[in-house]
């Protein structure tokens, strides 16, 4: 197993609750999780399971209540820490109009290495890389509001990625995305991850995202109830169900014909469906 | 009977007389009935948002004409008033939309706007809680105290107390999980059976709207590109995939069985009747 990047020890996190006196909410209880340099791993869980919170504590926009979080080998426990952190660990939220500063999108990928106090020659290279993985090399000229909803996140990610960071993190970056924009996403990050090693985070609600991933992370009530690769994880159907998510069609399709509960994506279900079809044509 | 609504050679430009004009839509004609549920697809920017604002007045078409219930909303300030009671539009994330103190107060905004008599406000409100699943004991409670998918419901459940003829949803069940999903659509089937009304869902989920609708639109740079059945539209997916759309996952894994020569169903959109089919040929003995 290569080496840790994140790493979350027996980590709680309690929210302030508005009301003075009322006892503080609890959003994550005993956490334990390590993400390895160069992993994919995505986050499940229903609205409200916590989900967000870990995300937010993975780039020390958030300190534990109790607990440890480190994030290659530096503890979040001060803003100077803080700091060196979000400049290994980006993140990209979930609605593309929040996230752009700039008129134009090479001003807008470059305010992050401009603020870190980058030389312009190689900010400008920097620019130009970030946006050529993420396919928007060009539009680098363009304004960003005229861009699609895939395409304002692609930019988003270019942002993240000229600050040369590790690791990003995406809570649900495809949530207000039309198909195509989420298949874009979606390509952008398995390149920059199988490409470049970038480690990814990716918060979801798509089943059919999360299959991408190298492994999944299942969350209810502030705990994690399953870490296991998505094959084990999808094929546990009921379990899924029980904690109001789900698995994808060709894995529901397949378990309603008694072939099994281990069949993932569309390729994997029409093989299985064509071995058993036969000679059927 | 005249149609629920009525969609006539509608173009809207947007900075018109500049030359920065720009039509959003171009000459669409689109008649819904009374008790249809329609989809509305297209990517992002192709225009069904500024479609579905001409449905109850919020914007003025620039040419064409707009008529509910047989009015032309245009026609005079009653109208266009009218319009807006009878087209309940349901807007993304309308959870963000919620102000009032307590739940019972922000579902009876509408209703109150409407000059109803009180009780008659009560009635609505309490019938509209029970259609969107608002728990009655959550109805003195504050809507910020609620989770996000409770609050949704309070949102819909306030556009619902209007007892809209034509309930308009633009992106129901974005950010919400696949439980919270699944309770959405069960909600929004149940509130067409239960009402009659007409119901028009736009949604980026293909599965959502397979599951829900009977009809599909679909808007493609700025202009209606199909309107026909599910089976109709759902069938043109290499088109569908041109316009930055896409087939639910099932229906593309019978395209792909069809493509290899297997005499399989292509009019398969949800997962319950593709395994049926499935059953079938594999029962008659043809499988292995």
């Amino acid at each position: 197993m290569s080496e840790k990047l994140i790493e979350l020890k027996n980590v709680s996190f309690f929210y302030e609750a508005d009301e003075e006196d009322a006892p503080p909410i609890p959003a994550l209880r005993d956490i334990n999780l390590d993400i390895h340099k160069g992993e994919f791993v995505a986050v499940l869980g229903h609205n409200g399971c916590g989900k967000s919170t870990l995300a937010k504590l993975c780039n020390a926009i958030y300190e534990p209540t109790e607990g440890t979080v480190i994030v290659d080998g530096i503890i979040s426990d001060s803003e100077e820490n803080g700091d060196k952190i979000r400049r290994k660990v980006g993140m990209v939220f979930q609605n593309p109009d929040n996230q752009i500063v700039a008129t134009i999108v090479e001003d807008d990928v470059a305010f992050g290495p401009e603020n870190l106090g980058v030389e312009p020659s190689e900010i400008r290279r920097r620019v130009d890389e970030a946006l050529k993985s993420v396919n928007m090399y060009d539009f680098r000229e363009r304004e960003p509001h005229k861009l699609s909803g895939g395409q304002k996140q692609r930019v988003a990610i270019a942002g993240v990625i000229a600050m040369q960071t590790d690791c990003i993190i995406l809570d649900e970056p495809t949530a207000m995305l039309d198909p195509m924009g989420r298949i874009e996403v979606m390509n952008a990050i398995q390149k920059l991850n199988k490409e470049l090693g970038i480690t990814i985070v990716l918060v979801t609600h798509f089943m059919d995202e999360a299959v991408k991933a190298d492994r999944v992370v299942v969350m209810d009530k502030g705990e994690i109830i399953a870490d296991d690769t998505p094959r084990k994880v999808f094929s546990q159907i009921d379990f899924m169900r029980n904690h109001s998510l789900d698995v994808p069609q060709s894995t529901e399709l397949c378990n309603l014909l008694n072939l099994g509960s281990d069949v993932l994506t569309i390729d994997e279900c029409v093989s299985k469906l064509a071995s058993v079809l036969g000679g059927a044509k | 009977m005249s149609p629920a609504l009525e969609i006539k050679n509608l173009t809207h430009c947007y900075q018109p007389g500049t030359p920065m004009e720009v039509a959003a839509i171009k000459d669409a004609n689109i008649t819904i009935e009374k008790g249809e549920i329609v989809g509305i697809i297209g990517h992002t920017g192709s225009g069904k948002s500024t479609l579905i604002s001409h449905f109850n007045g919020l914007l003025k078409p620039t040419k064409g004409t707009v008529l509910v219930d047989g009015t032309d909303i245009w026609s005079s300030k009653e109208a266009l008033r009218n319009s807006r009671f009878k087209v309940g539009l349901c807007f993304q994330y309308p959870e963000y939309q919620l102000f009032e103190d307590t739940v019972f107060k922000d579902i009876a905004f509408g209703p109150k706007n409407m000059k109803l008599p009180s009780d008659e406000i009560k009635r609505r409100v309490l019938e509209a809680s029970k259609l969107a699943g608002v728990k009655p004991e959550m109805l003195e409670k504050s809507p910020f105290d609620l989770s996000g998918g409770e609050k949704r419901r309070v949102a819909i459940a306030g556009i619902m107390a209007m007892e809209p003829e034509v309930l308009v949803f633009d992106e129901p069940s974005a950010g919400l999980d696949p439980k919270g999903r699944r309770d959405l659509n069960n909600l929004i089937k149940a509130y067409h059976k239960k009402t009659g009304s007409t119901v028009i869902i736009v949604s980026h989920s293909m599965e959502d709207i397979a599951k829900l609708v009977d009809r599909i639109i679909v808007v493609n740079k700025a202009a209606i590109a199909m309107d026909g059945t599910v089976s109709e539209v759902f069938s043109r997916s290499e088109e569908l995939k041109s316009m930055g759309l896409n087939v639910p996952e099932i229906t593309e894994v019978f395209a792909r069985l069809k493509a290899m020569g297997y005499d399989v169903p292509l009019d398969v959109y949800t997962v319950e009747y593709g395994a049926d089919r499935l059953r079938e040929l594999l029962g008659k003995g043809v499988g292995k």
